[in-house]
């Protein structure tokens, strides 16, 4: 689609990988985004460790990694930063949650790559929503033109 | 590979069975999709269907083509954003608008043919001569469209029966999607309640304005907007940016700047504030702005903005705007924004009301001790005053130092309890003190008269207090000193030997004539006299030990000569404290010579 392709494997915002040690958080995810995005392929780990390689490794790369911060092992934000250390990545959206709101744990984020951090409330309509909201985003931002002027948008209103 | 139709297939008796179990599936299903394989399942059972295609259009155009063909169990689908979307990019944009199903059947001529796009290519491949196709609205910016693709040209009334029950399999998805919508409305008030709720509980998490703010409008984000903006009004009614959250790390430190210091954005807030309700702008009210498609940069997604006044107790205290990228407003609706702002804005009135009123009982307490100590030569006076509890009140210690005539006045106490009530008696103690002491009176008869005009008060509050009267003598000064009720004072020599000087005492302001007997000592060159109230020796560790045990070696430490040591002697206390909530007062003097 754009003529100037950034570094980066080509991202197919149709997958989404889920990296989440919670079977009840993999739960609610997997229920929630087959809900909202019912075409959206849904792919699931629990554990950080050996991703990156194997990600970078593939031919085709999902279009979004939705990342638990709170995980054992490696944890969320090593993994955050060994992703956004590997070019070949550069180009897949990181969606980050926790249970935080805290501005100062927003900020490191932001500052360690993630592309969208997110607050995982306990009620599940409301993360529901959340995540649709994040996953349309990336989804439509994929799809938008990226400077004006170069096309209209399809829908005629 | 051709599927061997069953001889009843295609009766109308068949259809009607079969149209009875898509309807039967469509009431059961939560998604439209999800009954989409029993269609096609249906009409590939139709005689002659070669191949079976659908397409779905939303407001942002195509969302995914799906083809079934005989003998496959499940259709195949591609999301519009798949990598191997295979259909180029030129759709129908738009499908019929109002009304029902529009049914049109023709010979297939070629992949690209206009009239069938998206489904062309799918019929070209399962070589399809002749198409029936139906394209159907689902709901506002919800369209679908279905063609059976035969491997012969229909007889007329085929091709007509064809139609009509593609027609049918419309009406049951159209009704299938109604139901998902009422339940999808029923979900987002649900969602919309529980985001209320978790922002009410983050505002009274905190009563600090801006980070409560900071985290109101992380919450919002993603699930009521894409970006979410707190103002204040400043003084002089401009708008001041406190806190701003966007979906995408990379368009934060945009919006940050925008509403930090955009004229337009600046100019639409103080229209909205002064809006009874949510202001919507859109399409040309973004015009000359930041947002909107003319705009350029990253505000060029931005479909809508909404600004909600902040309004507490009749005074509009800032905005709240989102920023919309789809024409889906998420969980937002005019009631909800009402409820949010108005709970915040209270959050913030209440917050500022509890700082303004910190402010106001610093200030007072301040009043009540005394600015500077005087200059005294021969003696070096040194005063803390420790402030134990953060709650709103004003403690009652108070102490104050006068140097009048030859003599210098030194003078500490403590009212019981906190607050106005007792802020109002320390004034009235320190002030009655001061006055008597400045005048020349001896310690014991002022703390007398002070204990009387107490009583005379009819004072619902203990006062305790301690004077100490230096008057220069032939090797040093001479300490007068009488106590009411006071911790007695501790004398460092310069030897540092620490001892405790006996002021026992009545209390003030509970038996009206009460007299007190003054206690005299020679304080030499060295010494020093330190003075303090019960928030010191009452100061409590960990294993429940009170810093009285360690007093005097603590005194010994750092009550000789030299910076500041009433300020080291309370942060001895304070440092030691792990409970206690009482303030300290420390009041030192030290003798260098003679005046």
């Amino acid at each position: 689609m754009n003529q100037n392709h950034p570094p980066g494997k080509q991202p197919d915002m149709g997958r989404l990988l889920v990296v989440e040690d919670s079977e009840e958080d993999a739960e609610a995810v997997q229920r929630a985004l087959s809900q909202t995005h019912p075409l959206l392929r849904l792919e699931f780990v629990t554990r950080g460790e050996g991703l990156v390689e194997r990600l970078a490794d593939a031919d085709e790369v999902p279009g979004i990694i939705l990342l638990d911060l709170n995980m054992p092992g490696i944890g969320g934000h090593a993994l955050l930063e060994t992703i956004r250390a590997r070019p070949e990545l550069a180009r897949v959206k990181v969606v980050v949650f926790t249970s935080s709101t805290a501005p100062a744990e927003v900020d490191a984020c932001y500052a360690a790559g993630a592309d969208t951090y997110i607050y995982k409330p306990l009620n599940f309509e409301l993360f529901r929503t959340v995540l649709k909201g994040a996953v349309d985003y990336w989804q439509q931002s994929g799809r938008q033109p990226p400077s004006p002027g170069s096309g209209p948008s399809p829908s005629v209103k | 590979m051709k599927q061997a139709a069953s001889p009843s297939s295609g009766t109308p008796d068949d259809w009607w069975r079969s149209l009875h179990k898509l309807w039967r599936a469509a009431l059961d299903v939560q998604d439209v999709t999800a009954v989409a394989s029993l269609v096609y399942r249906v009409l590939l059972q139709r005689p002659g269907t070669a191949v079976v295609v659908g397409a779905r259009w939303g407001e942002q155009g195509l969302t995914y083509v799906r083809c079934a063909r005989p003998g496959q169990d499940e259709p195949t689908t591609w999301p519009a954003l798949s990598a191997q979307w295979p259909f180029g990019t030129h759709h129908p944009a738009v499908l019929p608008g109002a009304g029902g199903p529009q049914v049109r059947s023709h010979a297939f001529a070629r992949p690209g043919d206009a009239a069938l796009a998206p489904a062309g290519q799918l019929l070209a491949r399962a070589h399809a001569r002749w198409a029936v196709a139906c394209l159907f609205p689902l709901a506002d910016g919800d369209s679908a469209g279905l063609w059976v693709g035969l491997d012969h040209e229909p007889a007329g009334a085929q091709a007509q029966l064809l139609g009509d029950q593609l027609s049918q399999i419309a009406d049951v998805l159209s009704a299938s999607n109604r139901r998902i919508l009422e339940a999808r409305l029923h979900e987002r008030r649900q969602a919309r309640d529980a985001f209320l709720a978790e922002a009410s509980l983050q505002m009274d998490a905190s009563l600090d304005v801006a980070e409560t703010l900071h985290r109101v409008a992380r919450l919002a984000v993603p699930a009521v907007a894409e970006g979410c903006v707190v103002h204040l009004f400043g003084p002089g009614g401009l708008p001041r940016s406190v806190a701003t959250a966007h979906v995408a790390a990379t368009a934060q430190s945009w919006l940050a700047q925008v509403a930090h210091d955009d004229a337009w954005l600046r100019a639409q807030l103080q229209r909205g504030a002064e809006h009874p309700e949510v202001r919507t702008l859109r399409d040309a009210d973004l015009a000359g702005g930041p947002f909107g498609p003319d705009a350029a940069g990253q505000g060029a997604t931005v479909r809508a903005l909404s600004i909600t006044p902040l309004r507490a107790r009749g005074r509009t205290l800032g905005t709240l705007t989102f920023l919309y990228g789809g024409d889906d407003t998420g969980l937002t609706d005019q009631r909800m924004l009402a409820d949010l702002s108005g709970r915040a804005a209270l959050a913030i009135d209440t917050t500022t009301l509890y700082e303004q009123r910190r402010r106001h009982v610093q200030l007072l307490q301040k009043h009540l001790l005394p600015r500077a100590l005087p200059a005294a030569p021969g003696l070096e006076l040194s005063a803390a005053y420790d402030v134990g509890d953060t709650s709103l009140d004003v403690g009652g210690d108070f102490y104050d130092a006068v140097a009048a005539k030859d003599r210098v006045v030194l003078f500490i106490g403590d009212v019981c309890g906190r607050g106005a009530e007792a802020a109002a008696f320390t004034g009235l103690a320190r002030h009655t003190l001061r006055t008597l002491l400045e005048d020349g009176m001896a310690p014991a008869p002022a703390l007398s008269r002070l204990n009387r005009a107490l009583t005379g008060e009819g004072a619902s509050r203990f006062v305790t207090a301690l004077v100490v009267v230096l008057t220069p003598a032939a090797d040093g000064w001479d300490a007068e000193i009488a106590g009411a009720g006071h911790p007695w004072p501790l004398v460092r020599r310069a030897d540092g030997r620490v001892e405790q000087i006996p002021a026992p005492g009545m209390l003030l302001g509970v038996v009206p004539e009460t007299a007190y007997e003054p206690t005299r000592i020679r304080l030499a060159a060295g010494d020093s006299v330190v003075m303090f109230t019960d928030g010191l020796t009452e100061a409590r560790s960990a294993d429940g030990t009170h810093f009285e045990e360690h007093l005097p070696a603590a005194v010994a430490q750092y009550a000789a000569r030299g910076e500041s040591p009433a300020a080291r002697l309370a942060a001895a206390a304070s440092a030691f404290r792990t409970s206690g909530d009482d303030d300290t007062a420390v009041l030192i003097a030290s003798v260098k010579g003679q005046p």
